[in-house]
C-alpha cells in the first residue's frame, strides 16, 4: 500500500499516523493504548510526530525541549520544527527532557491547544509542513508513553519505521517516474525518430530502471524484517540509504530525458522530483543511515 | 594556455566587482528572494549602469559602440556577473542578435537595431524552439507567406524566454516548406506588438515565469525585416548562436555556491553548524572544491583558444558539460548539508540561506537540457573532437 501512496504522491498523513499507533502499540501503557487506539482506528485522532528540533537532527539523543513536572502532569515549552500535517493532527508524539534530564516520549494534544502556535513553512514536499512552537503547554500524566532509555529505543524505532516507510514511498515513486520517462520518449519524435530510441537516452533509462529495482528490493526486504519481534536495523538503513541517494538522481534523470517540458509545471514530473527530495531528508538522511548501519556492523 | 591573468585582466575583474558592490542591493544573494517583477525591475535598473560603464556591449567592435574587448575580458566580466548572480545582462540581444546582424544585416537593419541594444533599450527574446522542435530544430515548422511587401506568420513558439518582456523577437521561420529540411528557413525580426500575437506564460519547476509560448496567428512583418537572404535563414541564424561562449557562468555558478557553504558552515549559530567538523562533509566539499576548479579552467582553456584565432568546438562542449553538471552537483550537495532545511523553499519562514540553493537547484535543471543538451554535446565531442565514427543509420 506504501509503495502504490509514493506512486501516486497522495498526500496523506499515513506514515506519521502509522509509526505514531506502533510506537504506542509497542511502548505505551495499557491506559493511553485503550484510550487513543481505537479512536485512531476510526480517524477521531491523527498523531504526528514532532521530534525535530532546530539542529534538524534525527538522533534521538538530541532532544533538549523542556519539561517541567507539575501536580498533575508537565508544562513544555520550546520548539519543535517539521512537523508533518500539525495542521490535520490532534496530537503530536514529541521527546522532551523532563527536570531532572530525563527524556520522556509524550503525547502532546495540539489541537487548537493552549499555548501552542503553529509556523507554516513553504515545504517542497507540498504538503503542510510547520513547525510547533509549545509555550507552557500544559500535558497531563497519562500522556506519558515512555521514558528514559525505552524513550529512545521508542523513538529510534519510530525513526526507523518511517525510514523504511519513505523508502517504499520512493519506490513506488521510482517506478511510476521509469514508467512515464518511457512512454514520454517512446512518443515524443525528434530528428525523425522517438528520442527514447537513441542510446544515450535508452542508457539514461536502463541506469533508472536498475536503480528503481534496487531500491524496491531493499525497501521491501526492509519492510519485511519488521515483525513483531523488532526489524533489522541494518536493512532499514540500507532501504533508506538507497532511496535516498537513487530515487531523486533518477528524477533527475528523468527530466534530463524529458527535456524543456519536464522543467515546467505544465508536466507533472516536478511534483515527483519535489517529493523525493523532501522524503530523501524525512526520517534520517544519507549521514544519519550511514552512520547508524556503520555502527550495525559493529564498527 | 597561460595559467595567469595580465596585470589589465586583475584590474578589469577588480573594477566589475567593486561595480557589483555599489550596484547590488545590500546582503545580496541572488534574486531567489525576489518576485519575477522585481527581478526585472532589477535587470532593467542594471542593464543601465553597464551601458554607463561601456560594459554591456564591450564584446562588440568599437564601431557599432562596443571596446573590441578580447575573449579574456570577455570571460572575465561573464564570470564576475555570474558569481555574484547579477540579473542585466542582455544575451539576446548582445550575444545572439547584434553579432548576427553585423555579420548579416543590412546596413538599415545595423542603424535602426545595433545602436538600441547598445543602448539597452531594447529587449529582444529567441523564438526558434517549436513544440515539435527542440534538439531538431530544423524541423521547425511556423510558416512565412510572402505576400506583397508582407511576410505573413502562423505558427508557434515555445520556451521564448523574456517573451512577456521583450519589444522584439528575432525568429526562424519556414518559408519554403517544399526545400530540404535546413534550405526552407529564414530569419525574421518581428515586433512583440504586433496583431496576431499572443504570449502565454509557462512557469516553471521553480516558480519563476521566464518562459512563454508565443502564437502567431496571421501575423504581418514587414519584408524589410528579412535578416541575410531568403531562405538562408539556418546559416543566418545559427552561425553565431553560442558563438565564443565559455560556459564560465556555470563554473562561476558552482564557486559561488561552494563559497556560500564554507562561509556559512563557519558560522556558529546556524543550525547545523556542527557540519563543518565532520570529516565526510570536508572530504566532500574538497572533492567539490576541485572538480569546480577544473571546470573553470576548461572555461579559460576555451577562451584563450578563441584569443588565438580557433573555434574550439569540442573544448566548448567540454566546458558545457563540466560545468553544468558541477553545478547541479554542488546544488545538490548544498541541499543536503543543509538536511531538513533544504526543503524549505526561498521565503518560507526559518529558511537558511534564504531558501536560496531550492530554488537555484531547480533553475539549474535547464542547464544541463538549453543550448544543446548534454547529450549532443557528447556526441559533438566523441565525434567531431576525438574523430569516433557516427553510428550507421538503420
Amino acid at each position: 500500500m506504501l509503495e502504490e501512496l509514493g506512486a501516486s504522491l497522495t498526500p496523506t498523513p499515513i506514515v506519521e499516523s502509522a509509526v505514531t499507533s506502533r510506537t504506542l502499540e509497542r511502548y505505551a501503557p495499557d491506559a493511553v493504548k485503550s484510550e487513543l487506539l481505537p479512536q485512531i482506528a476510526v480517524g477521531h485522532v491523527l498523531i504526528t510526530p514532532a521530534l525535530l528540533e532546530r539542529e534538524a537532527s534525527w538522533d534521538a539523543t538530541s532532544a533538549r525541549v523542556a519539561a517541567t513536572r507539575t501536580d498533575s502532569g508537565f508544562l513544555i515549552t520550546g520548539e519543535k520544527r517539521f512537523v508533518s500535517f500539525a495542521d490535520l493532527a490532534t496530537h503530536a508524539l514529541t521527546l522532551v527532557r523532563t527536570g531532572d534530564d530525563e527524556p520522556t516520549l509524550l503525547v502532546v494534544p495540539i489541537w487548537k491547544a493552549r499555548g501552542v502556535d503553529q509556523i507554516s513553512l513553504d515545504h517542497v514536499s507540498g504538503v503542510p509542513v510547520s513547525s510547533l512552537s509549545l509555550s507552557e503547554v500544559e500535558v497531563p500524566l497519562s500522556c506519558v508513553v515512555a521514558t528514559g532509555a525505552r524513550a529512545i529505543e521508542a523513538t529510534r524505532e519510530l525513526i526507523t519505521a518511517g525510514a523504511v516507510s519513505r523508502a517504499v514511498q520512493l519506490a513506488g515513486l521510482g517506478r511510476v517516474v521509469v514508467e512515464s520517462t518511457v512512454e514520454y520518449t517512446s512518443n515524443r519524435e525528434q530528428f525523425g525518430q522517438p528520442v527514447g530510441s537513441f542510446q544515450a537516452v535508452q542508457h539514461h533509462i536502463a541506469e533508472m530502471a536498475i536503480a528503481a529495482k534496487q531500491v524496491n528490493h531493499l525497501a521491501h526486504s526492509a519492510a519485511w524484517s519488521f515483525s513483531r519481534n523488532g526489524y533489522s536495523i541494518a536493512r532499514a538503513a540500507q532501504a533508506k540509504i538507497a532511496a535516498n541517494e537513487k530515487i531523486p538522481s533518477l528524477c533527475w534523470t528523468a527530466h534530463q530525458c524529458h527535456g524543456a517540458v519536464g522543467f515546467t509545471q505544465e508536466h507533472d514530473l516536478h511534483l515527483y522530483t519535489w517529493r523525493a527530495l523532501a522524503w530523501k531528508m524525512d526520517y534520517g538522511d544519507s549521514a544519519f543511515h550511514k552512520a547508524t548501519l556503520a555502527g550495525a556492523m559493529g564498527l | 594556455m597561460r595559467f595567469e591573468f595580465t596585470a589589465e585582466e586583475i584590474e578589469f575583474r577588480r573594477q566589475v566587482s567593486a561595480f557589483l558592490d555599489e550596484v547590488l542591493p545590500d546582503d545580496w544573494g541572488g534574486p531567489a528572494g525576489l518576485s519575477d517583477d522585481q527581478e526585472w525591475k532589477l535587470n532593467q535598473r542594471l542593464r543601465k549602469e553597464l551601458v554607463k560603464r561601456g560594459w554591456l556591449v564591450m564584446s562588440w567592435p568599437t564601431e557599432y559602440g562596443g571596446a573590441d574587448s578580447s575573449p579574456m575580458m570577455n570571460t572575465i566580466f561573464a564570470e564576475e556577473m555570474a558569481y555574484r548572480r547579477a540579473p542585466g545582462l542582455d544575451g539576446f540581444g548582445t550575444r545572439m542578435l547584434g553579432p548576427t546582424l553585423m555579420r548579416f544585416g543590412n546596413d538599415e537593419q545595423r542603424a535602426r537595431h545595433l545602436g538600441a541594444i547598445a543602448c539597452g533599450e531594447v529587449q529582444w527574446c529567441q523564438g526558434y524552439s517549436e513544440p515539435n522542435s527542440g534538439s531538431d530544430l530544423a524541423s521547425i515548422q511556423t510558416r512565412a507567406v510572402l505576400v506583397g511587401d508582407e511576410f505573413v506568420i502562423n505558427g508557434a513558439k515555445i520556451w521564448t524566454s523574456l517573451g512577456h518582456r521583450a519589444d522584439m523577437m528575432f525568429m526562424l521561420v519556414r518559408t519554403n516548406p517544399d526545400a530540404p529540411r535546413h534550405a526552407g528557413i529564414s530569419l525574421l525580426l518581428v515586433d512583440m506588438k504586433s496583431p496576431g500575437i499572443e504570449v502565454r506564460p509557462i512557469v516553471n519547476m521553480a516558480n519563476v515565469h521566464h518562459f512563454n509560448q508565443v502564437t502567431f496567428d496571421d501575423v504581418r512583418v514587414p519584408k524589410a525585416n528579412l535578416v541575410g537572404d531568403l531562405n538562408d535563414g539556418w546559416r543566418v541564424g545559427m552561425t553565431v548562436l553560442n558563438h565564443e561562449r565559455s560556459g564560465i557562468e556555470f563554473a562561476a555558478g558552482a564557486r559561488a555556491v561552494l563559497e556560500e557553504l564554507v562561509k556559512y558552515l563557519k558560522k556558529d549559530d546556524s543550525p547545523v553548524s556542527t557540519a563543518k567538523s565532520d570529516p565526510n562533509v570536508r572530504l566532500r566539499l574538497a572533492e567539490l572544491s576541485t572538480e569546480i576548479e577544473a571546470a573553470r579552467l576548461m572555461c579559460y582553456d576555451v577562451t584563450w583558444r578563441h584569443g588565438q584565432g580557433q573555434e574550439p568546438s569540442s573544448e566548448a562542449s567540454m566546458s558545457k558539460v563540466t560545468g553544468t553538471e558541477i553545478y547541479q552537483k554542488t546544488l545538490d550537495y548544498g541541499l543536503e548539508i543543509l538536511g531538513m532545511y533544504g526543503g524549505l523553499e526561498a521565503g518560507s519562514p526559518q529558511s537558511e540561506l534564504q531558501g536560496r540553493l531550492l530554488k537555484l537547484r531547480m533553475l539549474s535543471t535547464a542547464t544541463t537540457i538549453f543550448s544543446g543538451t548534454n547529450e549532443i554535446q557528447k556526441n559533438i565531442i566523441a565525434q567531431r573532437g576525438l574523430g569516433l565514427p557516427r553510428a550507421r543509420t538503420r
